[in-house]
């Protein structure tokens, strides 16, 4: 009968983890207390917090205060960047930095800052999507409060120099975030040897629920909270907070860390043989950001004279889940402003496909759709050549 | 035409379908009974114009809309997608929409949207998922490639199908279109589909928040736009009777907002954009006794001057009896066997034999005096 669906969008979320769910179950059921109450059952909780705050502290080579538990990758981009823009707008730094490619949870943040009075500066991407040092070495300046980059984008995979970048921003006073919610498990991530000041991870990526993230802080970092009421997570991040999540994403952060160079390496591999067999398929196919170092989850392809659209809707009739990496809250499908930012033509960026690997990704899935892709393409073609 | 026109007639009853789903209770029964019917369905909603926070709740098109087509078919066990068709929509139907009114004339965007975005745009989304069939839950019938009124004579909507290329017309399921709207939402109770069965009937233009259209106006042309800014009401002979505070604001038939004070009902008669003056009259000046309408698209061969049809030039008008007088090119007059009142340049002309939807044009003029039908024989008309 029908072969079993295929899974390709893994940097849209992945399934949580056998081990995750394990770790995290005694705390939805028997072990359910506040961490702030005095009894045993909060003493029990409070413990279990702090234990998963080490933890997480543990895989970003930071200390467990330096470990702030949010409810998503949005929520740590909006408390880095708009926390310490309002914390440090008063100091005469008043421009905010990031790049024209990040995840839309920093572009909306930079630019409530810019609302908020802040001067709002891009730097420049070069062709594959990589921030040139002139443009950070122009506009990162002693004026700038807070600049932000992506490390993995999560469109195409590309890579930012980000430790490079973060030496320098901190020479120059600047508090340097960078959204690692695609990176993270991906690409070596180390407090203690990488300058970043904060830092985004999200649970939802890496085999933990959705619904629970981290923001490092450096220690000395002033943070505006956004939220106010209790003193919870140090006044950082008022609100009870989610035990079962915390453990849940301390577990999967773990695993993703010990687990990194094996899975990079067999993600890296698989990914390269679909591309290697998409691009000899379809010659004029055009992988995005293939000439930088990319995060090896990430294949973006376009091929001339199809459109997304109707790809993903087709390979999902044929079982396959892929993205065209960018969607409006309706679920359809916009056109990208990263592969804008790159450059790349409209007409190619409408017919961008995001193929995204991880845990469920195996060789004879990614062979089917080796297959099966190139048949829809001949297809979607010959549909366009019908109509023009 | 017997009376046992009907979507199931008019195929195979196999073969994948992609239907056009606006959230509401037309386009929910119609999938769900495609469903019933064997069909393999596959649901989609077209993304026309951009959702912002601050656009109220639609009946139609807003996000929640999206949301509920998304749970029929998640009850129906069929996938649904999202279509975004935003730029060929706002290019198509609503700069159209615009430029309509700037001409003075009294746009139907709807006709549009069927012509280019549901049965031109969409089928091609359809052809890319190997769909055979497209289908929607307006109230028409669509049997042996004609097009047929819906059954029930309240809710046919054939008015805005005219427009469609005759080639689809064998590709379209209209499963709703031998029902009466009573009928389609004691099925969606039937089906379960408690999300849509009592919702309220969407009434105005999708794109045109609370009905106002001069603010649709404004912003595409500016608030500053001629349609839009201060002229003369005026009265046939040219005598100046008042000012109106924008023309695009005027219909034709239009009896709201003109000033008082005549001995009889007045009503706006024309408007002629170049003065941006709005013309007034008494109701004999609003009758017509022939219709000129042009970018003619026929959904069964071409009717010859001198056939008798019957027209309709307003969506839920009384159809009228009328002659074929011209035919030349994609424009066509004819001339009305009883005078017709308020025909707005801009709305649809629909033509008919009996149910049969014969074809249809956009109205340019009325004519005051009946047309005759030029003497020379029509020999050689392909």
């Amino acid at each position: 009968m029908c072969p079993p669906p295929i899974y390709l969008d893994h940097a849209a979320t992945t399934p949580v983890r056998p081990e995750v769910l394990e770790a995290m179950e005694p705390f939805l059921g028997p072990r359910f207390g506040n961490p702030s109450s005095l009894h045993r059952w909060g003493r029990e909780a409070r413990a279990a917090l702090d234990e998963a705050r080490e933890r997480v502290a543990h895989a970003l080579g930071a200390n467990a205060d330096e470990v702030c538990f949010t409810s998503c990758g949005t929520e740590g981009d909006n408390l880095a960047v708009l926390g310490a823009w309002r914390a440090r707008r008063g100091t005469g730094r008043r421009a905010v930095v990031t790049t024209p490619i990040e995840h839309k949870a920093v572009l909306g943040v930079a630019h409530q800052a810019a609302r908020e009075g802040a001067e709002e500066r891009f730097l420049e991407v070069d062709a594959n999507g990589i921030v040139t040092a002139e443009s950070f070495d122009a506009l990162v300046r002693d004026d700038v409060a807070v600049c932000s980059v992506m490390w993995v984008n999560n469109e195409i995979g590309v890579v930012q120099p980000v430790p490079e970048l973060a030496a320098k921003a901190a020479e120059r006073g600047v508090v340097f975030h960078t959204d690692a919610v695609q990176a993270f498990g991906k690409v070596p991530v180390d407090a203690a040897s990488q300058r970043f000041d904060a830092l985004t991870i999200s649970g939802h990526k890496i085999g933990a629920p959705k619904g629970i993230g981290a923001l490092y802080i450096r220690r000395g970092t002033v943070i505006e909270p956004l939220m106010h009421g209790g003193s919870q997570d140090r006044g950082r991040r008022p609100g009870t907070e989610n035990v079962a999540f915390a453990v849940a994403l301390a577990r999967a952060a773990e695993l993703a860390v010990a687990e990194r160079e094996a899975e990079c390496a067999r993600l890296g591999a698989l990914r390269d043989r679909l591309e290697a067999e998409l691009l000899a398929r379809i010659p004029d196919s055009v992988v995005h950001g293939r000439g930088a170092p990319r995060a090896p989850h990430i294949l973006n392809i376009s091929v001339p004279g199809t459109d997304s659209e109707s790809l993903l809707l087709a390979l999902d009739l044929a079982g396959v889940a892929a993205s065209s990496g960018s969607a409006c809250q309706s679920g359809s499908v916009t056109p990208s402003h990263v592969l804008a930012a790159l450059g790349v033509p409209y007409d190619l960026s409408a017919a961008a496909v995001r193929m995204s690997l991880g845990s469920l990704t195996t060789e004879a899935s990614v062979d089917r759709v080796a297959q099966l892709f190139p048949a829809l393409i001949q297809k979607a073609r010959r549909l366009a050549g019908a109509t023009t | 035409m017997a009376g046992t026109i009907g979507a199931a007639d008019s195929g195979p009853t196999t073969g994948r379908v992609l239907v056009a789903m606006s959230g509401g209770v037309d386009s929910s029964v119609a999938a769900a009974l495609l469903v019933e019917q064997g069909y393999d369905v596959v649901g989609a909603t077209m993304k026309l114009f951009c959702y912002g926070d601050d656009v109220p709740d639609r009946p139609c098109c807003s996000l929640d809309s999206i949301n509920d087509a998304r749970r029929v078919c998640e009850r129906l066990g069929v996938p649904h997608y999202v279509l975004n068709l935003e730029s060929s929509f706002g290019h198509d139907v609503v700069d159209n929409f615009v430029q309509e009114y700037a001409r003075g004339r009294t746009p139907i965007p709807c006709v549009r949207c069927n012509t280019f975005t549901k049965f031109r745009d969409l089928l091609r989304k359809a052809d890319a998922v190997d769909a055979e069939w497209i289908a929607t839950g307006h109230y028409a019938r669509a049997s042996g490639g004609a097009l047929y009124r819906g059954l029930d004579p309240n809710k046919d909507q054939t008015y805005f199908l005219w427009g469609i290329d005759r080639s689809v017309v064998r590709r379209m399921l209209l499963p709703v279109g031998h029902l009466t709207k009573a009928e389609t939402r004691a099925r969606a109770r039937a089906l379960g589909l408690q999300v849509v069965a009592d919702k309220v009937e969407s009434q105005d233009i999708c794109f045109v928040p609370d009905g106002d259209h001069a603010k649709v106006i404004a912003r595409r042309l500016g608030p500053d736009a001629p349609s839009l800014t201060r002229g003369p009401v005026v009265l046939a002979d040219g005598r100046v009777v008042g000012e109106h505070a924008g023309f695009a604001r005027f219909t034709i038939g239009q009896r709201r907002g003109l000033p008082g004070g005549f001995s009889e009902p007045m009503y706006v008669v024309a408007i002629r954009p170049e003065e941006r003056a709005v013309v007034i009259g008494p109701r004999d000046e609003l009758l017509g006794r022939g219709v000129v309408a042009r970018e003619v698209n026929w959904l069964a061969d071409p009717v010859l001057p001198g056939t008798q049809v019957t027209v309709q030039i307003r969506h839920r008008a009384r159809p009228a009896r009328a002659e074929v007088v011209r035919l030349e090119g994609d424009e066509i007059e004819l001339a009305l066997d009883e005078p017709v009142a308020a025909i707005a340049p801009g709305q649809s002309l629909v033509l008919y034999d009996g149910d049969r939807v014969l074809g249809g044009g956009f109205i340019e003029g009325s004519r005051a005096t009946t047309p005759r039908r030029a003497s020379l024989p029509v020999l050689g008309a392909a």
